[in-house]
């Protein structure tokens, strides 16, 4: 997959204000500041940005269209909210050997030391890049070929110009592409026959989606996302602590733990709507987890061999079900997954998942006891409190000892009446302690 | 460091008697006067306060002031052990864990020694002020212990109302109701028997009579008792002791509660 390093000026860039280098106040900031993306290289010169319908959400994105290459989407990676970074970005000549990769948090210094060519500078308040990947064009496609919705369950097989129609309905960026580039078509009809059942109606071929084909091309999809291993951070949320068998006395934050961990890294994932399968894997590829290093070893119960590959396909799965299926599609391909004939067995996965939930819960149980136990003696731990308990305790057994010393007469005079009768103090005054 | 001599054991005896089912635990506070004690009963209503002056014993001997605080359940354990004219020689130093007891038998020349373990007792010392009382009635102290006897059969509670006709002891209970009078009255032949009353102004108060049945525990101590009182303050019942030495009852008077 071609991907360049190089920034390009998003299309609908503005003329970034040129900032005399002399001149210390600075331009207004513009409403519209430019973008850095990263596209791919080698596309045609009639590539270009278009918004069609996201397949899941249906609503209006961006993709990068190139004739010859296919779709892209955009995936913005962003800098974590609270690590304030910006982008400063130079003209094309000053760029000699590092180019746009230079993430300035001192500007001003940086400005004084080449006022040749950073003067056209800019520099971004954002430290957003947008990253263009592959998408498949199928599931850009998959909105016009599923139901309208859920109770729409007999389907027509519909010639291609029907569904072309549809998708020109949906979008009139679909519209202009489908009249620009006859091979649009014909990647579509390629893509049409493996995702659909076809009749043959005397000269027209119609389709019908068929939900095997379609499960049997995710799950396709899902073996290839999980082949180099899944990226870290879906690593660690869902594999790595969902496989975590609760030790019952020693870690018993694991499941926060994971959690915390998780926060810092899946950012950029959580971020970008959509990133596709292909750029899982490259972001994958120079994190290679080994396997056996995932499985805990943990006494109370093993986690089997297989496991964390079936489970990693069904995380696989249900990211790419979730972030590029239309709804009406995805209970459909979920329920088939379920069924006995799905391609995937999963049955040892949740049999084996069930086993944990159950663990973890007795864990968590043994944990609100545990932990009601340790604050406690969190809160002894206080010397003073300590003193003060155990002063308690020997006041009271002083107590106690005196009550069974007592004379005869004492305890007979505790039980006369002395209502009415104020306390000795009431009339003598109490004396200073003496010495 | 504390060396007192008592000529007659039966005397500290009878006064560890008298107090012991009043307070468990006191305060012997020894200073070069002599041995004072102050001790109030757990509910704070009665009070009693000893001083046995340093005249009492022969000799005394005490270079600082000491609290010797003790159970006076173990006291009179060990009291037990001493015969009525045995000579008690109390013993201890300037900062005691134990008091000694001596107890010499001139007679048999038989001398027993006994240690009692301290405490320490964290009790609260009452300034109690000298009062000029509206009534002051003496009277043989087994007269007052019959009379709180007999009348404790009847009700919790005596009114003692004193007038210049006399003081009456009366009381109502359950059963019926009970008084004794007594009129000032002299004995020539046995001056123990008179009955002495100093009245300034009536007085009428209310008394439990448990309590004052436990202060006639010390009616051995002394032939007669003087019982002083005002509206309002404590009664103040005294056993008068040689040597100017005192054992004082206090008991707080029952008030609103009229029966």
């Amino acid at each position: 997959m071609a991907r360049a390093t190089r920034a390009k000026p998003a299309p609908k860039e503005p003329t970034p204000e040129s900032i005399p280098s002399t001149t210390p106040p600075l331009p207004e900031a513009t409403s519209n500041p430019p973008k850095l993306f990263i596209l791919p290289k080698d596309t045609s010169s009639d590539a270009r940005i278009v918004t069609l319908d996201n397949p899941a959400a249906s609503t209006p994105s961006r993709y990068y269209f190139c004739p010859s290459k296919g779709f892209y989407e955009f995936s913005r990676i962003a800098a974590p909210k609270k690590a304030c970074r910006s982008w400063l970005i130079t003209s094309q000549e000053v760029k000699t050997s590092e180019n746009e990769k230079s993430k300035e948090l001192e500007e001003p210094g940086k400005q004084d030391d080449s006022e040749a060519g950073l003067g056209s500078g800019y520099t971004t308040k954002n430290a957003d890049l947008f990253l263009a990947t592959p998408v498949d064009l199928l599931f850009l496609i998959l909105p016009a070929l599923a139901p309208k919705s859920a109770k729409e369950e007999k389907q027509h097989f519909l010639a291609l110009d029907d569904y072309t129609d549809m998708l020109s309905a949906s979008s009139q960026h679909w519209k202009t592409l489908l009249a620009q580039h006859p091979s649009l078509k014909l990647m579509l009809e390629r893509k049409m026959r493996t995702l659909c059942d076809t009749v043959d109606a005397g000269v027209e071929t119609m389709y019908r989606i068929s939900h095997a084909k379609l499960l049997a091309i995710l799950v396709k999809k899902a073996e290839r996302m999980v082949q180099n291993s899944l990226p870290p951070s879906m690593e660690e949320k869902f594999v790595k602590s969902a496989l975590d068998i609760p030790v019952m006395s020693i870690r018993r934050e694991d499941s926060t733990l994971s959690a915390v961990s998780e926060s810092g890294t899946s950012t950029p994932a959580a971020d970008s709507q959509a990133s596709t399968t292909a750029e899982a894997e490259s972001q994958a590829t120079d994190i290679t987890t080994p396997d056996k290093a995932e499985v805990p070893a943990k006494p109370s119960l093993q986690t089997p061999e297989g496991i964390p590959h079936l489970l990693r396909l069904r995380t696989a799965l249900s990211y790419l079900t979730s972030s590029y299926l239309p709804p009406s599609l995805v209970s459909t391909i979920t329920t088939l997954l379920s069924t006995p004939t799905s391609p995937i067995d999963f049955t040892p996965l949740t049999a084996h998942l069930s086993t944990i939930a159950k663990l973890k819960s007795e864990a968590a149980a043994l944990r609100s006891i545990s932990d009601n136990i340790s604050r406690k003696r969190q809160f002894e731990c206080n010397e003073d409190k300590i003193a003060e308990r155990e002063e308690k305790k020997r006041k009271k057994e002083e107590e106690d000892r005196k009550k069974k010393s007592e004379s005869l007469g004492v305890k007979k005079l505790r039980k006369v009446d002395t209502t009415g009768m104020k306390k000795m103090s009431a009339f003598f005054s109490v004396k200073p302690k003496a010495k | 460091m504390l060396e007192a001599r008592l000529e007659q054991a039966n005397l500290l005896k009878k006064v560890v008697d008298a107090i012991k089912d009043l307070v468990q635990d006191c305060n012997f506070d020894c200073n070069d006067s002599g041995i004072a004690l102050q001790a109030m009963d757990n509910s704070h209503v009665a009070l009693v306060s000893m001083l046995l002056r340093s005249e009492a014993f022969n000799p005394f001997r005490c270079d600082r002031n000491i609290a010797l605080g003790i159970n006076l359940g173990s006291l009179t354990k060990v009291l037990r052990a001493a015969q009525s004219d045995d000579i008690l020689t109390l013993k201890a130093e300037d900062a005691p864990d134990v008091v000694n007891l001596v107890f010499e038998n001139s007679a048999s020349d038989r001398i027993s020694e006994y240690d009692i373990k301290l405490m320490d007792i964290d009790q609260e010392h009452l300034g109690i002020p000298e009062t000029e009382y509206a009534a002051t009635i003496t009277m043989p102290a087994a007269e007052f212990q019959r009379i709180c006897r007999d009348l404790t059969a009847l009700s919790e509670s005596v009114s003692i109302e004193c007038t210049k006709e006399g003081v009456k002891f009366s009381c109502q209970g359950d059963i019926g109701s009970g008084s004794v009078q007594l009129r000032q009255h002299t004995n020539v032949d046995k001056p123990g028997e008179n009955v002495e009353i100093d009245l300034s102004e009536p007085v009428s108060l209310t008394f439990s009579l448990k309590y004052l049945v436990n202060f006639c525990k010390a009616s051995g101590l002394s032939d007669t008792v003087k019982l002083s009182l005002s509206s309002e303050v404590p009664l103040l019942v005294e056993y008068g002791l040689s040597n100017n030495s005192y054992l004082r009852f206090y008991l707080a008077p029952k008030i609103g509660d009229e029966e």
